[in-house]
């Protein structure tokens, strides 16, 4: 069977500058996969080519062992890759049960000229994007911030509902960008059973990107690490704790920043 | 076609090219310390040139008082615009918007001092006798043009080491780059804009009255658009490079002759070129370049959820009776001016859904009216009958609509805002003048049936904007509504939802145009003539002034921007047609006025301020819980 999302020889070249040379990677079914690497490592840049917002200047991506390098984001999310941003971008001036009705329209269908002409028949496929969206936020507890504006709402609780708005799509994989930073670690810690829990409920695989090790090492079945834009080493969080060039590329890291 | 003719125009466009980088050096300086378009730079100009005809023609003072006192008048007024209206507020888009409010104000004004036909005498600060003469290619440049040469190079490199070498200069720049660390490093930032707009409003100063005798007249339209010139000429520079944008405004100046001569000198030619050179140069423009949080649209609007259930049928019901009453009211002339406010309140609604529901700024709304209105009359003209007639007008208008859209996908919202202005100034020299459009003679009837006209034309006019109306709403509740309110705020996040933002801008830029369309056929199936006149630039941001003034995120707010067209129209205007003449200048310089005024005060428009008024009202009741205080609860529990 294969790998619901896979990156084969994946390459990106900013001018002169490779920011990502030759990366592989597979996120089996039900499997966390955690992308790390000191800063400039290219992990985001790779991120953004699985989930289509940066195209490789060679490689391919694959979905269910469908090559959709040349496809567009949207028909990627469609196709069940749904993901989280960095700093979290929730739409302003909709509440956020609306925010999650827009991923869950997913699966309803419908244009302009149904929306408004034929309105009466389409109250049920609006009602049901709605009802997902209210049955996510009961599965994570956050049922009172249905109702708030979304552009009002504190800035560790936006990440809960990013991560509710990328469920709404039903995924396959779930990328997640660096989704614990800013959380303290009372927080991080609930946010590492979260994605677990998620994890079972959904049966989907997750693809993290993330600096805090707290993070990767109770969640992740595989690490892949990145340095300077390669994949050095990739294993279980033990081995790659372990890994020599890994503690060298972070303790290099660590020496730069600290010159 | 000789070269040697080719020569001879090209060369000749040098001087005025000149000129269109003068007036761009003043955009440019503003640009660059403040990230804002003044669009009200042709207007500047244009102030700066009836001054200087007032003071030496009228008064018959000497020339060099008028040029000074000109000059001064413009910076003055460049400086109190920054001062009373940009500094207070936000965000790139609002600014900008802000500078069109000076725009109608400054043309207004004039309009309604000096009257707004052309045959001005315009003050003439050199003598237009032969400087330069080659007969061989039958080239002669005038002492004025030489001297407008002469200046333009002069300023150039004036303005090069100002910025360069002088601590002013010098501060403008690190303004321009970030102004919080302007402003610990001890730099007055306040001062310094207020400097800049100041300078950028004696430059346009400068430019409009050196270039009125080159380009022959004198009136409230013409430096206006004048206006596309400079933009073109200011993004071939990037927006920064004053080499650049020297070479652009000549370069400019001397390809639109030589492309008119070759087309055989078309009407408004010189428009369509302008407007080319600023695709490509948008186009062409360093992709990838510093997105902050001044690119963003406008903030979103608070939307009011819709009613439901009882309220909502008891709504429906009671509009139903109203719109179907309403026309039995009056007769004549009654119902001339509701059919006159359900059809601009529709061209209104056109906005509402563009801008306050997907938040891009458009500034063709006019030009899309029209495209409707001849539409229709060519539909007409062919024997279609009048409703598909209509129906064929929006059509026409929804294509144009989706042309707008394909470059938009690309732009920046302030971009945008500067390609539908630059479509709005082409469409009054060039579409409008354009005969497989307009027809020779620039006007087309449109034949409305005995049976539809009266009464019937006012139930038609307020089913279609009801019709709008309700279709807007339901957009705003359906699936593709959810896409448009998304893209707003974030275009990547919405692609990783699953929904396309090329295939949702399209939709909204396409029903925008159409329903602006509509609104064009039926104004101008009212009158019984399609004619470029109530659908020119001045029109386009008009009626995205009276949206804005209502309120951009309501769809109530529409009606509200149809009432103040007719409003002004039954107070100011002849009884049976869109005001013209001093009661349309002020009607103009009024709204405005207002428009800067909300945009300072009320930024969600008059709607905006009832509900907020009813949301204090209802406050009053048992306290809601604050968004931040529910929030932490629903986290702890």
């Amino acid at each position: 069977m294969s790998a619901p999302l896979e990156l084969r020889g994946i390459s990106v070249r900013f001018g002169r500058f490779d920011a990502v040379s030759d990366v592989s990677l597979a996120v089996h079914a039900g499997e966390i996969v955690g992308l790390i690497g000191p800063n400039g490592a290219g992990k985001t840049v790779t991120f953004n080519v699985a989930s289509g917002l940066q195209r490789p200047r060679a490689g391919r991506v694959l979905i269910d062992g469908a090559d959709v390098t040349g496809l567009p984001a949207h028909v990627r999310a469609r196709l069940g890759l749904a993901r989280t941003f960095q700093s979290p971008q929730l739409f302003a001036g909709m509440s956020v049960v609306e925010n999650l009705a827009v991923a869950a329209h997913r699966f309803t269908s419908g244009g302009l000229l149904t929306d408004t002409l034929l309105y009466p028949l389409r109250r049920a496929a609006l009602a049901e994007a709605r009802e997902r969206a209210e049955a996510v936020l009961r599965f994570l507890g956050l049922e009172e911030l249905g109702g708030l504006d979304a552009g009002a709402i504190p800035i560790g609780i936006t990440r809960l509902v990013e991560l509710a708005r990328a469920m709404c799509l039903r995924p396959r994989v779930l990328l997640l960008d660096e989704p614990a930073s800013g959380l303290d670690s009372h927080e991080t810690r609930d946010f590492v059973e979260l994605i677990a829990g998620i994890r079972g409920a959904l049966g989907c695989a997750v693809l993290i990107v993330e600096h805090d090790m707290d993070v990767i090492m109770p969640l992740c079945d595989e690490v892949v690490v990145m340095s300077e834009g390669q994949r050095i080493a990739s294993g279980t969080p033990a081995e790659v704790r372990e890994n020599p060039a890994v503690v060298a590329a972070y303790l290099g890291a660590i020496a730069t920043d600290a010159a | 076609m000789s070269l040697r003719l080719l020569l001879a125009v090209g060369l000749g466009g040098i001087p005025l090219g000149a000129m269109y980088a003068l007036q761009a050096m003043g955009i440019v300086l503003i640009y660059k310390t403040s990230r804002v378009f003044n669009f009200a730079q042709g207007a500047l100009g244009m102030t700066a040139a009836y001054a200087a005809s007032a003071i030496a023609v009228d008064r018959h003072l000497p020339m060099p008082l008028a040029l000074v006192g000109a000059v001064l008048l413009a910076a003055l007024i460049g400086a109190a615009m920054e001062r009373l209206t940009i500094r207070p507020l936000r965000g790139a888009l609002p600014r900008t918007m802000v500078t069109l409010g000076w725009l109608l104000t400054l043309q207004g004004a004039l309009g309604f001092y000096f009257g707004n036909q052309a045959g001005r005498v315009a003050a003439r600060p050199f003598s237009d006798q032969a400087a330069i003469s080659v007969p061989a290619i039958a080239l002669a440049i005038g002492w004025d043009q030489l001297a407008v040469l002469g200046i333009v190079v002069v300023f150039a490199v004036a303005l090069a080491v100002f910025f360069r070498s002088t601590n002013l200069g010098i501060a403008m720049r690190a303004v321009a780059e970030d102004e919080q660390a302007s402003r610990l490093l001890g730099i007055r930032v306040d001062l310094v804009s207020t400097a800049a707009w100041a300078l950028g409003g004696a430059i346009a100063g400068l430019s409009g009255v050196l270039v009125t005798p080159l380009l022959g007249t004198l009136d409230t339209t013409t430096l206006i658009v004048f206006t596309i010139q400079a933009l073109a000429a200011a993004l071939v520079g990037g927006l920064t490079s004053l080499p650049l944008t020297l070479l652009g405004g000549v370069l400019l100046g001397v390809a639109q002759p030589v492309v008119s001569v070759l087309l055989g000198r078309p009407p408004g030619i010189n428009e369509l070129v302008a407007f080319a050179v600023i695709l490509v140069a948008l186009a062409v423009r360093r992709q990838g370049s510093r997105v902050d949080a001044s690119d963003r649209g406008l903030d979103p609007t608070p939307t009011a959820p819709l009613p439901r259930g009882r309220v909502l049928w008891g709504g429906v019901a009671a509009v139903a009776v109203i719109a179907a009453l309403l026309p039995v009211l009056g007769r004549g002339q009654w119902n001339f001016n509701l059919a006159q406010t359900a059809a601009w309140a529709l061209a209104v609604l056109s906005i509402v859904l563009l801008t306050g529901v997907v938040g891009q700024v458009s500034l063709c709304q006019a030009v899309f009216m029209g495209v409707g209105a001849f539409g229709a009359a060519i539909a007409t003209g062919a024997g279609v009958p009048f409703p598909v007639a209509v129906i064929a007008g929006g059509a026409l208008a929804a294509v144009a609509g989706l042309a707008v859209a394909v470059p938009a996908l690309r732009l920046r919202p302030l971009e945008l805002a500067i390609v539908t202005l630059s479509l709005a100034f082409t469409a009054d020299r060039f579409f409008y003048a354009w005969p497989p459009l307009v027809s020779n003679d620039q006007r087309r009837t449109l034949d409305v049936p005995a049976l539809l006209q009266g009464r019937p034309y006012s139930w038609i006019c307020i089913g279609a904007l009801l019709a709008g109306a309700a279709a807007v709403a339901l957009v705003r509740r359906g699936r593709t509504g959810a896409a448009l309110t998304a893209l707003r705020t974030s275009e990547p996040a919405t692609e990783a939802m699953g929904f396309s933002v090329l295939a949702a801008k399209l939709r909204g830029f396409g029903m925008s145009g159409f329903l602006a369309g509509v609104a064009g056929a039926l104004y101008a199936g009212l009158t019984g003539v399609a004619t470029s006149t109530p659908f020119d630039t001045t029109r386009s941001i008009l009626l995205l002034a009276f949206a804005m003034i209502a309120g951009v995120g309501s769809v109530p707010g529409a009606l509200l921007g149809g009432l103040i067209v007719t409003f002004t129209t039954l107070t100011f205007g002849a009884s049976n047609s869109i005001a013209s003449g001093a009661e349309a200048a002020s009607v103009t310089a009024i709204t405005g006025m207002v428009f800067i005024g909300v945009m300072r005060i009320a930024p969600h428009g008059l709607a905006g301020l009832a509900s907020r008024g009813l949301a204090l009202y209802r406050a009053a009741g048992p306290p809601q819980p604050t968004p931040a205080a529910a929030a932490a609860q629903a986290a702890s529990s």
